[in-house]
């Protein structure tokens, strides 16, 4: 009995780092677009989702479809909170939020002060630092070794704890 | 695919999850005595480590359910155990939100207790031949088929077209289904070689 749930276990934390089954959205602001990609936290690339861009209101701005690296790019329009969304259709959605401040003075803003910056330093930078945030998004993201042994010490605690009181019971009645 | 975030379902979906699970813990935490506490333990944790091991399958990655497994073995206890995985993968690793727990407990326990009893019916008792692991083998690939049904149903339930959530549903289930008829069969198979008093000891 004892030897097969053993085995998967073994099995299950050999896996490396485990990938989890989440959606997961990266989006920032580059230029005057909004980039990013959707994928599954720890693994595969989302390829072909339906996406959609709202302003922070909830107003929709632009739809858009990721492309076979789950990548996609789509034009901010106006220099406003975008909220972007995507969908997998069976029950798995991201969402991620680019600030105005993010996105060039040159577009047409509600009411926003920014700071007078230059847009082609702007726009390298992002570039430039797209790859790290990128990553540090999927770290975050990724199922640790430390967590899969606390959880089962804690289904384990709380059974023991069950069985406890069960046998407490029982021995008084 | 079973475990669905929270912000997809509609509040009624979520208060009939809620509402069915609440119900199928109780009275599943009723038939855990003293003496099977480990087993259920021991379940739930293989049940909690299961979803984290992904294969790569199509548009997505999938992971094995194990909840025929769940219900072969433990019969209504299966619901708790679930239960308690399902709580702390949410908790842990952002695996299907809180507010849908119940939703998504009720998706996977639901067919993991409907695997139980389709199992003791198939099976005679005191039978550790064949046909064990053949009844065992359809209630784990079973179970499979149901939870997918049940997801794109409650995505239906929340708004989204029926038909196209079932398909892109059962395209990521049915290799799961697959293996996990296999895993279920040869899991029970061996126990009942080994260990027939767990599968007989059942209520």
């Amino acid at each position: 009995m004892m030897r097969l749930p053993a085995a998967l276990l073994v099995l299950a934390l050999s896996a490396g780092p485990a990938l989890a089954h989440k959606l997961k959205l990266f989006a920032q602001a580059e230029g005057m677009d909004l980039v990013g990609t959707a994928y599954f936290a720890g693994g595969g690339k989302a390829a072909g989702l339906d996406g959609r861009v709202a302003a922070a209101d909830g107003s929709p701005v632009a739809t858009f479809r990721t492309d076979a690296d789950g990548a996609f790019r789509v034009a901010a329009g106006r220099r406003q909170d975008h909220l972007l969304t995507v969908d997998s259709a069976d029950g798995h959605a991201a969402t991620a939020r680019v600030a105005a401040a993010d996105l060039p003075d040159t577009l047409p803003s509600g009411g926003m002060v920014s700071p007078a910056g230059d847009a082609a330093l702007d726009a390298a930078l992002a570039r430039q630092l797209r790859p790290l945030r990128e990553q540090i998004d999927a770290l975050e993201n990724r199922t640790r070794l430390g967590d899969v042994i606390g959880g089962v010490g804690f289904i384990f605690g709380l059974f023991g704890i069950a069985a406890w009181m069960a046998a407490r019971k029982e021995k008084r009645g | 695919m079973a475990h669905i975030p929270d912000g997809v379902l509609t509040m009624p979906v979520l208060l009939g999850g809620g509402a069915v699970s609440a119900a199928g813990t109780w009275m599943g935490l009723r038939q855990i005595g003293p003496e099977r506490m480990p087993q259920v333990a021991v379940l739930s944790a293989v049940f909690f480590v299961a979803s984290l091991v992904h294969l790569p399958a199509g548009l997505a990655s999938v992971h094995l359910l194990l909840n025929g497994l769940m219900g072969v073995v433990l019969g209504m206890a299966a619901y708790p155990a679930i239960m308690v995985a399902l709580l702390l993968q949410a908790v842990l690793f952002g695996f299907g939100g809180l507010a849908v727990l119940g939703v998504n407990a009720a998706n996977m326990a639901v067919p993991a207790l409907l695997a139980g009893w389709l199992f003791r019916r198939l099976r005679r008792p005191g039978d550790f031949s064949r046909r064990t692991a053949l009844a065992a083998g359809s209630a784990g690939g079973g179970a499979v088929a149901a939870t997918a049904l049940l997801v794109a149903g409650s995505l239906a339930l929340s708004g989204q077209d029926f038909l196209p959530a079932l398909t892109v549903v059962a395209a990521t289930a049915a290799p799961v289904m697959v293996v996990e008829t296999v895993f279920t069969a040869a899991a029970i198979g061996l126990l009942a070689r080994v260990r027939p008093e767990l599968l007989d000891g059942q209520p």
